[in-house]
C-alpha cells in the first residue's frame, strides 16, 4: 500500500493506492472517493481475524464505529482517498511489531497486518482524562494512519512528559501514564485553567494534537440555539 | 528546463538544465533556494501544471514518488501540491488564487473595462474604481434556476471603470477556491459551490430528477456553461481528479464534474454483487456517485454537514 498525505494540515486527506488483492481496513464514514475496482465489506471483525461481536462492542465504547469497513483493490493500482470528518490532520505511522495505544477517536485506517483491539485504561483514567474511556490498541506490521482534531506532533519521552487532557493522540506502549495535577496545589491546577493533566513516563514517542475537540465545542456550543 | 517557484514570494522561474543542484536567490524577494535536481518525469508535464493552473491528482507528475517509504512515523508535509499558489492569466484578467488550502483568497487584476460577475457576499476588497451593481441575471428563468440551486436570486456585477483594478473575493467557509476554463462545454456544480464567473459563461440550475433526490445534495444541480472563466469554492480543500473509465465518489463530498461524465448515484458497489445489503446500512459510506466516461471531477476533503452534527451535540438543551 502506497500513501500520500494531501491538504495537510487542515484539510488532510490520505490517498491510497493499493495492489490488486491488497486490502485496507478504515473507520467507517472515512470514504470519500474511490476508483471502481474495489470490493467493500462491512464487518464487526478484523480482515481475515477474530474479533466479532465482543471487539465490535469494545471499539464501540472506544468512540469508534461497531463496524469496519475493509477495502479490498480487485486490480492493480486501485486508488482511495480517505479523510476524517472534522478539521485536522493526518499522520502515517508505520508498525513494526511493536504496540501503539491509540486516543478513541484518532485511528483512521489500518492495513490488514496491523490488529486493532479495543482496550480499557482503569477507571480514574477514564473519567478524568478527558479522553474516551476504551483506547484502541494497534499492534502487529504495517501501515497505519491516524488523524487529529488541529495538528500533530511528535515527542519523543525520555523519562518524564506532560500533556494537558484531551491533546493525547497515542502513544507507544513503552510509554505509561498516569494522572496529575498540573501544579504543586489543587487550587493553582484548577484556576489554571489547567485542572488535571497527564504524566507520561518510560521512553518512546508520543504524539499530541494542537486542538482538542470538546473545548472548541463548548466555545461554539452557547451561541447555538438550544436544541 | 527546470520550473521552480521561489519558496517565499511564489514567484515562478524557468531555468536551464546545468543549474541543477545549485543555489540560486530569487530576483524578487532575495530568499535563497535550492534548484532541484531534475527529476526523471518529463518537464511538460509540470509546464502543463503551471498553464493550465488545476492539478490533477491522476497525472504522472503528481503521482506519489517513493512515499510509501517513509522511514521514521511523521505528520510531515508532502510536497504535493494542494497547498500552493495558483496563478494563471485568462483572456478576460489575470488570476491568483492563494493561502490554499485552508483560506483561499482569489485575485483579480481587471483590464480597464473587464467585468466579472459573483455571488453576493464574495467580494472580500477592490480598488476603488470598481463599480458594483447588484441585478438579476439571464432572466426569470435562470434566476429562479440558480435559486433553486442553492445560490442566491442576485449576482453581483464588477466593472473596472476608469482603469485597471483589482478585486479580491473569498469563499463564506474556510476552503478552497478553484478555477476552470469552460470552452463551450458544462461543467455541474454542488449547492452553493458557485462564486464567480466571467462574461460569456451562463450559470443557472438544472433539474436532476430522481438522481439529484437520492444523492440528498438537492434536486437542482447548478450548471455552468458557455466559453469563459469559473470560479468556484468549498469547505476543505478542492481536489481535480481526472477520471477515465470509472470513479466512485461519496456524494457529499463532489464540488463539480464535466458534462462529459455520465453518473449515477448507487449504494457501494461491494452491495451489487453479492447483495450485501450491510455495508450501505452499517457502512456509514450511504449512498456514493458512480462517475464513468472520461472528464473531471473536483472534491472536497470536508463537508459541513460533518462538522455541523458533531457541534450539535453541543447545543444546549432547552431547560422546560
Amino acid at each position: 500500500m502506497q500513501h500520500e498525505l494531501l491538504a495537510q494540515p487542515a484539510m488532510s486527506v490520505a490517498k491510497l493506492t493499493l495492489a490488486a488483492g491488497e486490502s485496507v481496513t478504515c473507520e467507517v464514514g472515512a470514504m470519500i472517493a474511490m476508483s471502481t475496482g474495489f470490493t467493500v465489506e462491512t464487518t464487526s471483525r478484523n480482515k481475515g481475524g477474530g474479533g466479532g461481536l465482543a471487539k465490535g462492542l469494545k471499539r464501540m465504547f472506544a468512540g469508534e464505529n461497531f463496524f469496519l469497513n475493509h477495502f479490498t483493490a480487485t486490480g492493480p493500482n486501485e486508488t482511495l482517498i480517505i479523510g476524517p470528518s472534522l478539521l485536522g490532520d493526518i499522520m502515517h505511522y508505520p508498525m513494526t511489531g511493536g504496540t501503539l495505544v491509540v486516543q478513541g477517536s484518532s485511528w483512521l485506517a489500518s492495513s490488514t497486518g496491523i490488529e486493532i483491539d479495543a482496550t480499557f485504561q482503569g477507571i480514574g483514567k477514564a473519567l478524568f482524562s478527558g479522553e474516551g474511556m476504551f483506547w484502541v490498541k494497534c499492534s502487529g506490521a504495517g501501515d497505519l494512519l491516524l488523524n487529529s482534531f488541529g495538528s500533530i506532533y511528535q515527542i519523543d519521552v525520555q523519562g518524564e512528559h506532560v500533556v494537558d487532557t484531551g491533546h493525547i493522540v497515542a502513544f507507544e506502549d513503552t510509554l505509561e501514564f498516569r494522572l496529575g495535577k498540573a501544579s504543586k496545589s489543587l487550587v493553582g491546577s484548577i484556576l489554571g485553567g489547567e485542572g488535571l493533566v497527564c504524566k507520561f513516563s518510560g521512553q518512546g514517542k508520543l504524539y499530541c494534537q494542537s486542538h482538542n475537540p470538546p473545548s472548541f465545542g463548548k466555545l461554539l456550543g452557547p451561541k447555538l440555539r438550544p436544541r | 528546463m527546470i520550473e521552480i517557484a521561489c519558496p517565499s514570494c511564489q514567484k515562478r522561474y524557468r531555468l536551464d538544465d546545468k543549474l541543477a543542484g545549485k543555489k540560486g536567490k530569487c530576483k524578487e524577494c532575495g530568499q535563497m533556494m535550492m534548484i532541484p535536481q531534475l527529476e526523471a518525469e518529463p518537464v511538460i508535464e509540470m509546464a502543463e501544471i503551471v498553464e493550465d493552473a488545476d492539478v490533477p491528482i491522476q497525472s504522472p507528475a503528481a503521482a506519489p514518488r517513493g512515499m510509501s517509504q517513509s522511514a521514521s512515523p511523521s505528520a510531515a508535509k508532502s510536497s504535493a501540491p494542494t497547498n500552493a499558489t495558483l496563478t494563471g492569466s485568462t483572456g478576460n484578467f489575470n488570476y491568483e488564487i492563494s493561502q490554499r488550502p485552508d483560506f483561499s483568497i482569489v485575485k483579480l487584476d481587471l483590464p480597464s473595462g473587464g467585468k466579472v460577475f459573483a455571488e453576493p457576499s464574495a467580494m472580500v476588497s477592490m480598488s476603488p474604481s470598481v463599480k458594483l451593481e447588484a441585478g438579476f441575471k439571464g432572466g426569470f428563468g435562470k434566476t429562479l434556476g440558480r435559486m433553486l440551486g442553492g445560490e442566491s436570486l442576485i449576482i453581483n456585477t464588477f466593472t473596472a471603470e476608469g482603469g485597471p483594478a483589482e478585486v479580491l473575493f473569498a469563499g463564506g467557509a474556510a476552503g478552497d477556491v478553484a478555477y476552470h476554463r469552460l470552452n463551450g462545454n458544462s461543467l455541474y456544480l454542488q449547492r452553493g459551490a458557485y462564486m464567480l464567473n466571467s462574461e460569456g459563461v451562463e450559470v443557472t440550475g438544472k433539474w436532476q430528477g430522481a438522481k439529484g433526490f437520492f444523492s440528498g445534495e438537492g434536486l437542482v444541480l447548478l450548471k455552468a456553461s458557455g466559453t469563459g472563466d469559473l470560479f468556484f469554492n468549498s469547505y476543505g480543500a478542492i481536489m481535480p481528479i481526472d477520471v477515465t473509465g470509472g470513479f466512485i465518489v461519496d456524494t457529499g463530498y463532489i464540488v463539480a464534474f464535466e458534462d462529459t461524465l455520465q453518473y449515477r448515484v448507487t449504494v457501494l458497489p461491494g452491495l451489487r454483487a453479492g447483495g450485501k445489503i450491510k455495508s450501505f446500512f452499517f457502512g456509514g459510506e450511504g449512498l456514493v456517485c458512480q462517475f464513468s466516461g472520461t472528464g473531471r471531477v473536483w472534491i472536497q476533503t470536508r463537508q459541513v454537514g460533518s462538522f455541523l452534527s458533531w457541534v450539535h451535540a453541543f447545543r444546549p438543551t432547552k431547560s422546560k
